[in-house]
């Protein structure tokens, strides 16, 4: 079943195409990844899916149902965003406390197992909390909320390695017990790879990428060798990134199927692109074509 | 509708939200006291009408509003900081306005019966004792007991709804709208000055407004909370997070 669908979502402000016509589907029970750069429009497409803000255009589906105003969507998702604003003169066990209350399938038995383990000073002012410790608040809410639809925005910033390496053990323990639609969007890419089942990258608004990850295992593949050679291997082969030092050089193209096999017999080293790598790639190349092609409307501007 | 998780994002820190307004008043009330005990008993020990004099001038205290002060700040809170946290929390717009009313209704009952009953102990003990007011003022109204719980209560929920009103404003229109809210307020002010200074119609006018009833100035005060509560609702409604 599809937890999320979008059609032509889009979301503009007057200075900014924050989302430009984004559509997705999304399956429930899976670990889904929202990837894009800062102000790629990862936070505002969550927001709109929460119904914390109102779309400009285009449709939204969150369990069969539009989430804007709609309580009986809305009490099933659980949105943790790093900017989340708390009153000044809360305590973290406040949060915790309305949480639990707000959420129907909140299990405190394990709230107070992650408040242990992120060792969360839950009785001291939010406004005397670290960076770390205020993510941590958002963590245990993610979690022990057990919502069917949950989304973490940036959810461990300021966490130091340990406890960000305990979150996503904790998360994935907890899926396996408990299977619920999860959207994470992260720049750690590297760290998440192998939580996430379904990518969707976002750039400029727009949906760059929206696949699987098995299929993206073998989407993208770096060669390595002399410049000479890698460049006769890369004709009609479409580049995400070359560079050379030197004689030798390296890129990493599009994987065609047979592409791994020809690049070795043609004398180079093939190895596998990280989905971080294919992500800076992937970006950097949208960003390259949008410069070209206002670069191109530039011209046409001034030759007419 | 989740009504009472909204009750609770409100109420949840039982200090804050109960707790140190009622420490001010105590401690403002105790200040009062400590004054008018050097008043009557040290300043003025020798003039015979000095207690009355106090009691008569003490009419405009505003020491009240070391309670009203905070309970008029919650309404700009509640917009500018439960809000956000709410819909954080998946709470729609419509469960947030529904259930912030109650608590804006519940804070203006809770505390209207305080000072009623405050009142009722001043009057009853003359001051205290030493002839002070602190409940039994104009701002809570001078007659009857009853009177100040209506009064005191229109007053904490009318300037909760209009400072929620504003707060959403702000919140949607930003910097823009204050200074639209400030000129347009300075404006108001100024034309009344002047009519008052100028328009001898207008200060008959005004002097009646004065020398309405009590009700009267009730159904003004109860009007103006439904206006903010109107604007604040229809805001509320498109208010988005930021």
């Amino acid at each position: 079943m599809t937890a999320i669908v979008t059609r032509q979502l889009a979301k503009h402000y007057p200075e900014v195409r924050a989302l430009d016509g984004v559509s997705i589907a999304l399956e429930e029970h899976r670990i889904h990844g929202l990837l894009g750069r800062n102000g790629a429009g990862k936070t505002t497409l969550m927001q709109l899916l929460t119904g914390q803000v109102f779309a400009t255009s285009g449709s939204m589906q969150v369990l069969g149902a539009s989430p804007v105003e709609n309580a009986e969507v809305l009490a099933q998702t659980c949105f943790i965003q790093e900017s989340q604003k708390y009153p000044d003169t809360f305590r973290a066990i406040d949060v915790l406390r309305i949480a639990a209350g707000a959420y129907p399938h909140w299990d405190q038995a394990f709230a107070d197992q992650l408040i242990d383990e992120f060792r969360l000073p839950v009785k001291r002012a939010i406004k005397k909390l670290s960076r770390g410790q205020l993510s941590a608040i958002g963590i245990v809410i993610g979690l022990a909320s057990r919502a069917p639809i949950t989304f973490f925005d940036e959810p461990y910033l300021g966490l130091d390695a340990v406890a960000r390496r305990m979150f996503y053990d904790r998360l994935l323990a907890d899926f396996s017990e408990h299977p619920r639609t999860v959207v994470l969007s992260t720049h750690h890419i590297d760290e998440v790879a192998n939580l996430l089942e379904h990518v969707v990258i976002l750039d400029q608004g727009r949906v760059l990428l929206d696949a699987d990850t098995d299929e993206l295992h073998h989407a993208a593949i770096e060669v390595s060798g002399r410049a000479a050679d890698v460049d006769a291997f890369l004709t009609g082969r479409e580049v995400l990134d070359r560079t050379a030092l030197g004689a030798l050089a390296t890129a990493t193209l599009t994987a065609r199927d047979g592409d791994e096999r020809a690049a070795r017999e043609a004398g180079l080293d093939v190895s596998p692109v990280s989905l971080q790598a294919l992500f800076v790639h992937l970006t950097r190349a949208s960003a390259a074509a949008a410069a070209a092609t206002a670069s191109v409307s530039a011209t046409d501007v001034a030759n007419h | 509708m989740r009504i009472r998780n909204v009750v609770q994002l409100h109420t949840v820190n039982k200090l804050q939200a109960f707790g140190w307004p009622l420490v001010f008043m105590i401690l403002s009330l105790a200040l009062v006291l400590i004054v008018g005990s050097l008043i009557v008993n040290v300043a003025a020990a020798d003039e015979p009408g000095a207690r009355e004099s106090m009691r008569q001038g003490m009419l405009w205290n505003g020491a009240i509003f070391a309670l009203l002060g905070p309970l008029i700040g919650f309404g700009f809170t509640a917009m500018g900081q439960y809000f956000p946290l709410a819909l954080g929390l998946g709470l729609t717009r419509r469960e947030f306005a529904a259930g912030t009313a109650l608590v804006f209704a519940g804070n203006a009952a809770f505390y209207a019966v305080i000072i009623a009953i405050g009142k009722a102990i001043e009057v009853a003990t003359g001051g205290f004792g030493i002839g002070i007011r602190f409940f039994d003022v104009v701002y809570t109204g001078t007659g009857a007991w009853w009177q100040t719980l209506i009064q005191t209560f229109l007053l904490i929920l009318t300037v909760m709804l209009v400072g929620a009103a504003i707060t959403t404003a702000f919140h949607r229109w930003g910097q823009s709208f204050l200074w639209v809210f400030w000129i347009a307020l300075a404006a108001v002010v100024l034309a009344f000055v002047a009519a008052i200074l100028l328009s001898e119609p207008f200060q008959d006018l005004a002097g009646a407004a004065a020398a309405m009833d009590w009700g009267w100035w009730m159904l003004v005060l109860a009007a103006l909370g439904a206006v903010g509560a109107t604007v604040w609702l229809a805001l509320v409604r498109r208010a988005q997070a930021r």
